[in-house]
């Protein structure tokens, strides 16, 4: 093979490269060596970031006050438990099929556990994913301090400006006629 | 399909929809002189009786219809003339689905809408039927506005001026569309964001100038009203609704934390217009953090008032505060409907009526600013024992005390940390619009009957973030959540007439010469009689209904128009109080009703 074959056979791998950078946006974990990208999966699916915001932090607001991942002091198995079976008495959600019915909860069924009993996610979640999203919270949330631009763009991707505050919170607004407007 | 099909379809399907939103699918009308609208059309909206072409149907804010084909006698046979399924329903940021609030702007047939994520639909109703002529698609950053959105993924339609469409993203633009083409001939940033700021409400157009409020008194803004000039593309005034530091009402932030610069007051709701003083009133909302008041002692100027702006400059001619230094979340964003009534002794009483969040129904002079009257509208207030005759503030209000309490038994504050309010911080009436009949002098309110309970989480500044919700607390719902329309007969300021409903009105009124139509979360459209409140029709859709109806005509004929599709942020926040809207799905449908 001559250099140049070498060099135009490299090109076409190039190319092929580029041409299917936009699909990735249809199937993320296929280009990324991130060993919790299923759990990431399961956090966007299950709508965890709903209340807990992307970076887990959660916090007060009109959907009371979802605890913070990133302070969490629970353990892999208490983590499982609690998407399981959800909080009694808190916003957060059972995700197992038959939890409380078919499946005893914090030693509970729906009779013991009462007017507390938790809400039902619009998901159920199968073992392997309530494992993949207790891995994922342990890998990236659990522990961690202030989020980030670079764990921001890692859960998102690069198509939207939901990150650039993280990058940009020193600089001025982009808008600056706006900023320019008089002030009453 | 395997993978590599599946992504074909799909880059051909998108390929598609762009070549469909740039050219649209049919050849469209051109244009006639007769389709300018101009200011002079606007000031006369209703001499158009066949058209809609403002928000709120004129400048006065009425959404008041003089068509009277569809009346107290033909309404039963009232049926769906056509429907039209429209897009927008799929998630971003913090929401799993979008809604449809907005109102559907008619002008010579031709209809237009938008859906939550800002898309713009032109729609041909000649014929009988509904025909898609173009969809502008602004392409909204889901992820950057939906995170930031506190209350769901909603756009409340669009404005017209000249050959131009005017409307909104949630990503905070003023996006300005060819009326003919579709196309979008520019686009400006009007709202940031990254400092939490989104935009859900309509414009209002003013001469050549697009009028844009802003939403996100849940993050930390400091809100404002904001003037763009639609010929020169700039801004002429951005009028914040919190006083700087050397400006009147910046002394009713007391605080040393600096609380004015992250205080709220945001203005998502569309204003008024009276022409006859070329002023604007427009509403204000909460101040932040919603339920620490203690955080930031004073009256909180401008948040929860009515703010009279000189359209030429923005400058604030008066205001009116209804809920000084509020500790319960009781925005005061509702439409201010502008109504001359007749005095006994021959005279014009002219005001501004608000249905405000926190229960009470405001009469307020709109030439002077000063009250005139206010009652509770709804059936449990339990904050306040009620307004003083004289000043229409709450009578437990207390100049010299920085730090209001009202009814300290249920006004939550860092003593009283859990406790229930009547009505719940969602209202009393929320944003869905009254109507103003004004042959009958009634006045239809959307009432939400609600108690909620909140709990006070001290604010601390150092987790003041930008795009952090920013409220000391929450509320929570162990409460059933019911709803009513309630007129108010405002020659006398009296509740004339209350008609029940089984759940929230989240969608907002309109009124006919002799019938008023509404929409219920549980998919119900339904005609009432205008002055017994009666239900003389009723359609389910199917769908939950967060908006508002109007109606319009074409080929001579009288129409009903309402689009049908959750919106909002009951479902994901305040389900608990009406457990029997779970069953809701989100949906984006146009429904149209003719006899």
């Amino acid at each position: 093979m001559t250099k140049e074959n070498m060099f135009s056979i490299a090109a076409l791998f190039i190319a092929a490269a580029v041409l299917s950078a936009p699909c990735a946006v249809f199937g993320q974990s296929a280009t990324t060596a991130d060993p919790t990208a299923a759990g990431k999966a399961v956090f966007k699916r299950a709508n965890c970031f709903g209340c807990h915001k992307w970076h887990g932090n959660g916090g007060g607001g009109y959907g009371g006050d979802a605890l913070s991942l990133r302070k969490t002091e629970l353990t892999r198995e208490q983590i499982m438990e609690t998407v399981s079976c959800g909080r009694p008495g808190t916003g957060m959600p059972f995700f197992t099929r038959g939890a409380y019915d078919t499946v005893k909860c914090h030693g509970m069924n729906r009779q013991e556990v009462g007017n507390e009993m938790p809400q039902e996610a619009g998901t159920f979640l199968r073992p392997n994913d309530i494992e993949a999203v207790a891995d994922y919270v342990i890998a990236n949330l659990k522990g961690k301090g202030e989020p980030n631009f670079v764990e921001c763009t890692a859960f998102f991707g690069d198509t939207s400006r939901v990150c650039d505050v993280y990058k940009t919170q020193a600089q001025p607004p982009a808008n600056s006629d706006a900023a320019a407007g008089k002030t009453q | 399909m395997t993978e590599l099909v599946r992504k074909r379809f799909l880059m051909r399907a998108s390929m598609l929809a762009t070549v469909f939103a740039a050219v649209g699918i049919a050849g469209a009308q051109p244009a006639r002189a007769a389709d300018e609208v101009t200011q002079e059309r606007l000031l006369n909206a209703d001499k158009e009786p066949g058209n809609w072409l403002l928000h709120h149907k004129n400048f006065s804010g009425t959404r008041f219809s003089t068509l009277k084909e569809i009346n107290g006698d033909t309404v039963k046979n009232l049926k769906v003339a056509w429907t039209m399924q429209l897009s927008g329903v799929e998630g971003g940021g913090i929401w799993t689905h979008g809604g449809l609030e907005g109102t559907p702007i008619v002008e010579n047939g031709f209809m237009y809408v938008t859906d939550g994520w800002g898309s713009v639909y032109k729609i041909d109703t000649h014929g009988g039927k509904g025909l898609l002529l173009w969809k502008m698609d602004p392409k909204t950053d889901h992820d950057w506005a939906g995170a930031v959105a506190c209350c769901g993924v909603d756009n409340r339609g669009v404005g017209l001026y000249n050959d131009l469409v005017i409307s909104h993203t949630l990503d905070g633009r003023l996006i300005v569309t060819d009326k003919e083409t579709g196309q979008v001939k520019w686009q400006r940033q009007v709202a940031d964001p990254d400092k939490g700021e989104v935009v859900t409400g309509a414009p209002l157009i003013v001469r050549n100038m697009a009028i844009t409020g802003v939403a996100g008194a849940e993050y930390g803004i400091r809100g404002w009203v904001a003037a763009t000039d639609l010929t020169t593309q700039k801004e002429v005034w951005r009028t914040y609704t919190i006083p700087a530091k050397d400006e009147p009402g910046h002394e009713t932030w007391k605080d040393a934390n600096n609380a004015a610069a992250a205080g709220g007051g945001s203005t998502w709701v569309t204003g008024t217009y009276d022409p006859a003083t070329d002023t604007i009133i427009w509403g204000v909302g909460n101040p932040g953090p919603d339920w620490d008041n203690q955080y930031r002692p004073g009256d909180n100027l401008y948040t929860d008032s009515s703010l009279a702006l000189d359209a030429n400059t923005g400058k604030i001619k008066w205001h009116y505060q209804h809920t000084p230094n509020d500790p319960y979340d009781y925005d005061s964003v509702a439409e201010n409907v502008l109504a001359d009534v007749p005095t006994p002794n021959g005279g014009t009483q002219k005001l501004a009526l608000e249905a405000d969040r926190n229960g009470f129904a405001y009469a307020i002079d709109r030439t002077t600013g000063k009250f005139l009257w206010g009652l509770p509208f709804v059936k449990k207030v339990t904050w306040t024992k009620g307004l003083d005759p004289e000043s229409g503030k709450p009578v437990e209000y207390d100049a010299n005390n920085p730090v209001q309490h009202y009814n300290a038994a249920v006004t939550p504050s860092r003593e009283n940390k859990v406790t229930d309010i009547c009505p719940g911080n969602m209202g009393g009436k929320n944003w869905p619009p009254t109507a103003y009949n004004p042959d009958l002098k009634l006045w239809y309110i959307p009432v939400i009957e609600s108690c909620n309970r909140i709990t006070v989480d001290v604010a601390d500044p150092a987790k003041l973030k930008a795009r952090e919700f920013w409220t000391g607390g929450g509320p929570s719902q162990p409460f059933k959540i019911t709803g009513s329309v309630t007129a108010i007969d405002v020659t006398t300021g009296k509740v004339a007439g209350k008609a029940e409903m089984p759940f929230p009105m989240l969608g907002g009124m309109l009124a006919t010469p002799d019938l008023v139509f509404t929409g219920l979360p549980s998919g119900e459209v339904m005609a009432l009689d205008a002055k017994t409140l009666e239900k003389k029709w009723e359609f389910n859709t199917g769908g939950g209904v967060s908006a508002p109806p109007m109606s319009f005509s074409v080929d001579g004929k009288q129409y009903i128009a309402i689009l049908v599709g959750q919106g909002g942020a009951w479902d994901k926040w305040f389900i608990e109080s009406t457990p029997e809207l779970k069953r809701m799905q989100p949906g984006s449908m146009l429904y149209v009703f003719a006899l």
